[in-house]
């Protein structure tokens, strides 16, 4: 009877432990930030689509809603899926807000219009560079490419400066790029805008013929570098810190960073929009500004190790320390018109079949 | 055969149903209008038929060893004298439940330096571990995922058919082989098919395993295409499902000259005994075991414990407690049950209209259901937001509720209950219901006291399909579901995509168990026909 009944029991104790309490708490992560009592709820509310994952961003939502009252709401997905879902739903949409981890999807949104105008004195919180000229996105941390590295397999040394020493015979066969990737289209975006779509595109070709290989994203090619299945890729440094937090010295691999000015070491921010439709604008302001905050930007540089953007906040110890011709100078505005022709070249150049 | 037409009322539900399965397919059309997009001219330049033929090569490959192993699993639990009959019965179905994004990394990762095949390797002396990828990696794992799609159904069939057949074959002298050949495939030939379809729709709808494996695929070219060329993404959505059509009519073709075995009630099937073949046998469904449930839940238990040790070191604590495993959990199992259900009440009236009617109507809509298998489950949710946001009231009603999550789940798998429902149908013999309806019985007591225990083990079965697959779903739980709905896969999938590892691992192994709760439950009451 017991063993038929148990099951049934179990499942059952599962449903009832989901009804636990609606009271709001914040844990231990989230008091870090903020380290106050919550403050009564003033029955306003926010409506977040995140990109950006429950693990990198889910205190920080906790210490807002305690730190103002202000409940929030979150719809988690990938960041393509989610600005899909947005021009989907258009002037419908239940989002006020939009957490964006690469720029390629805030771009896509800019295009359709769908994207409203930040407050100013939010925007100023970081520098130019790092917001729209037109106010409808602003940035809230970075992450920088790098080439990732078996150390292994390759000795410091040998380690190029460039991006352009990669179609070097000396690397045949030995780079990975994530090239259907959405950061790595948003970076070359930015490398066509930047020396011009012939450059770009030659050298991706030249990469292909020396015969870089593909992988589908940033985390697959940090983890092949760590076996040893690929000497070096191009990818943002986020990953292999992850990497060495969870297996330590078993990780074979390093970030190594290319010349401060080369295109190889641009900074890919992570982006925050207000929309156009948005029902709650001046709660999706107050979170953004929430977002910029030196506790936040501390977490962010501090938990998940990317560049912190405002208030002053310095990088986190471990990371190197970023110049400023890595951030300046670029368009990202540019981005969003200029999609349709990367994903032609990439396509073009035959880099996913590698 | 009944001749008798099929009653209008049935006729109404089956064109209702293929309306709503019809939902991604017309916005898909849509799409492909107001964008611009020209399905036509991209059908015949490389950028499409390279991976095109990727994706058929794949699927025929999958198909082929999924059917062979499916089958063969089906047989030697519901046929013969293997030891440990029970535990079969709950592990076999599982692998089902793995999200595909997760089951091939936990193949790629364990060759990582700390990984468990790497130090296995090493300890036998090799250094360099193999690189798993392209179409062997894709292959090896979506057979090892994809394979209960052929074993439920072909073990609910082979449950349920009379042995008196095969005994008079073995009296009168055929091998065992020939027997199987003679008697016992032809009989399961339309189950057979039916599961074989579901792993070659799921195959090449598939975008997990593929993109880990970095077999490039038609899949890949349209997740690369959604933001930066939608004409183009929606272009060769279109030709995945116009080719998932004619598979799908290809099948019925096949499927109607294959012989109909009728059933009065569920048989004690007969028993072989394995001999000499014990050992091989073992060996056989020891081996699937191993590969698609033990190796895979080992990698997984490797990632969580590595983060239980890390945090207990005083290294970065784990992001996740256990409230939230609870609630996605909860979220999960309701949602996949729920759905479950519902994806049955579906699909009988139109197996019913198919199976024993014959009808123009049912059979329309039976092949729209089964097609839809093949559309990206991100385009059925996306579809079924836009049709929300243009019905007005309606819409207004069903947004962001659960019951239009469950609709989508239901427009998403149902296919995977029609084939064997039909096949269930087909079974129920025509003189019960003749001698039924001259004693006076009306349709729904007969639906009641004849069709539905004869289908019974067939539609659990089909449910259980459907359960486990809702369970692992990504796309619609993401964008569907009512805001503050967290499952399991949504959160594993979030910890994943940031190499939040430990996490992931941890929630991966709560599905996979939650699962195991299922099915077990489901043996221990003696519905074992799972």
């Amino acid at each position: 009877m017991l063993n038929r009944a148990l099951p049934l029991i179990l499942t059952l104790a599962l449903f009832v432990a989901a009804c636990g309490s609606d009271q709001f708490q914040i844990d231990a992560s989230a008091a870090e930030i903020f380290p106050g009592e919550c403050v009564d709820d003033t029955g306003e509310e926010v409506t977040i689509y995140s990109g950006r994952k429950e693990n990198l961003i889910e205190p920080v939502l906790d210490a807002f809603t305690c730190a103002t009252g202000v409940s929030v709401q979150v719809r988690w997905g990938s960041s393509t899926q989610l600005a899909l879902l947005i021009d989907e739903e258009g002037n419908r949409s239940q989002a006020d807000v939009f957490l964006s981890q690469s720029p390629g999807p805030v771009g896509f949104l800019e295009s359709k219009g769908l994207l409203g105008t930040i407050d100013n004195n939010v925007l100023r919180l970081v520098s130019e560079d790092n917001r729209s000229s037109q106010g409808s996105w602003v940035g809230f941390s970075g992450r920088k490419r790098v080439l990732v590295h078996n150390i292994d397999l390759v000795a410091e040394a040998e380690l190029p400066t460039s991006v352009f020493d990669l179609t070097d015979e000396k690397w045949k066969g030995k780079v990975a790029i994530p090239g259907t990737n959405g950061s790595f289209m948003d970076w070359f975006t930015v490398f066509r805008d930047q020396y011009g779509t012939d450059v770009a595109t030659k050298w991706l070709n030249e990469m292909v013929a020396n015969d870089a290989r593909y992988y589908p994203n940033n985390r697959s090619i940090v983890e092949a570098a760590g076996r040893g299945e690929i000497e070096v890729g191009l990818v943002n440094h986020y990953y292999n810190y992850q990497e060495m937090v969870a297996a330590g010295d078993d990780h074979r691999a390093k970030n190594h960073d290319l010349d401060d000015d080369d295109i190889g070491s641009l900074l890919i921010i992570t982006a925050a929009t207000v929309l156009k439709s948005a029902k709650n604008s001046q709660a999706a302001n107050d979170l953004l500004a929430y977002l910029l905050t030196a506790p936040v930007q501390s977490y962010f540089t501090n938990h998940t190790l990317e560049y912190p953007l405002a208030a002053g906040v310095e990088p986190n110890a471990a990371l190197p320390p970023l110049t400023a011709l890595e951030i300046g100078s670029v368009n990202f505005d540019a981005l969003g018109g200029g999609f349709d022709e990367t994903a032609r070249i990439i396509e073009a150049s035959g880099i996913q079949n590698q | 055969m009944s001749q008798t037409r099929a009653p209008r009322e049935l006729q109404v539900i089956g064109l209702v149903f293929a309306l709503a399965f019809a939902f991604p397919g017309l916005y898909l059309i849509w799409r492909n209008f107001t964008s611009g997009a020209d399905p036509l001219g991209l059908l015949f330049t490389n950028q499409t038929l390279q991976p095109f033929w990727r994706t058929v090569r794949l699927a025929m490959l999958v198909s082929l060893s999924a059917a062979c192993l499916g089958t063969a699993l089906a047989w030697l639990t519901t046929r013969t004298d293997l030891p440990f009959g029970k535990l079969w019965r709950i592990v076999l179905p599982i692998p089902l439940v793995f999200p595909t994004f997760i089951g091939a990394a936990a193949f790629i990762r364990t060759l990582n330096p700390g990984g468990l095949a790497n130090d296995f390797f090493g300890s036998i002396g090799i250094n360099r571990t193999p690189e798993l990828r392209g179409l062997l990696g894709a292959w090896l794992v979506l057979t090892l995922f994809c394979y209960p799609y052929v074993y439920l159904p072909v073990a609910a069939r082979l449950r349920q058919l009379p042995g008196s057949l095969e005994q008079s074959a073995l009296v009168l002298g055929d091998s065992l082989s020939r027997t199987f050949r003679r008697v016992v495939l032809p009989q399961i030939s339309s189950s057979l098919t039916a599961g074989t379809l579901l792993v070659f729709l799921y195959t090449i709808s598939d975008f997990g395993a593929v993109q880990l494996m970095r077999y490039d695929t038609l899949t890949r070219a349209i997740e690369t295409n959604y933001l930066a060329r939608p004409p183009t993404a929606f272009a060769l959505s279109l030709i995945l499902l116009v080719f998932a059509g004619l598979v799908v009519a290809a099948e019925r073709s096949v499927n109607r000259r294959l012989p109909e075995v009728k059933t009065h009630r569920p048989h004690e099937a007969i028993k072989y005994e394995l001999g000499r073949w014990k050992a091989p046998a073992i060996l056989l469904v020891g081996g699937t075991f191993t590969f698609s449930f033990l190796a895979p839940v080992a990698a997984l238990l490797d990632w969580a414990a590595d983060g239980v040790l890390r945090t207990q070191r005083g290294g970065r604590p784990l992001t996740i407690d256990t409230s939230k495993v609870v609630e996605a959990a909860a979220n999960t199992l309701s949602a996949g049950v729920i759905t479950g259900i519902v994806a049955l009440i579906a699909v009988v009236p139109i197996a019913i209209l198919v199976g024993r009617y014959r009808d123009r109507i049912g059979r329309f809509t039976h092949s729209v259901v089964i097609a839809t298998f093949a559309v990206p489950g991100i385009l059925i949710a996306l579809s079924l937001r836009f049709w929300t946001l243009r019905s007005g009231f309606l819409g207004d009603l069903l947004y962001d509720s659960m019951a239009i999550l469950i609709f989508a789940y239901v427009v998403r798998f149902a296919s995977l209950a029609m084939g064997i429902a039909l096949v269930a149908v087909t079974t129920v013999a025509d003189d019960l219901h003749d001698a039924a309806a001259t004693l006076g019985a009306d349709r729904w007591r007969r639906f009641r006291s004849i069709d539905l225990p004869v289908m019974r083990p067939g539609l659990l079965a089909a449910g259980g399909l459907v359960v486990l697959s809702t369970m692992k779903e990504l796309p619609i739980s993401l964008i569907v579901a009512p805001i503050g709905f967290p499952t399991l896969t949504t959160r594993i999938f979030g910890s994943f995509e940031e190499a939040f590892v430990a996490e992931a691992g941890i929630m991966a192994l709560v599905l996979v168990f939650t699962s195991a709760l299922l099915t077990w439950f489901l043996v221990l009451r003696r519905v074992d026909q799972l």
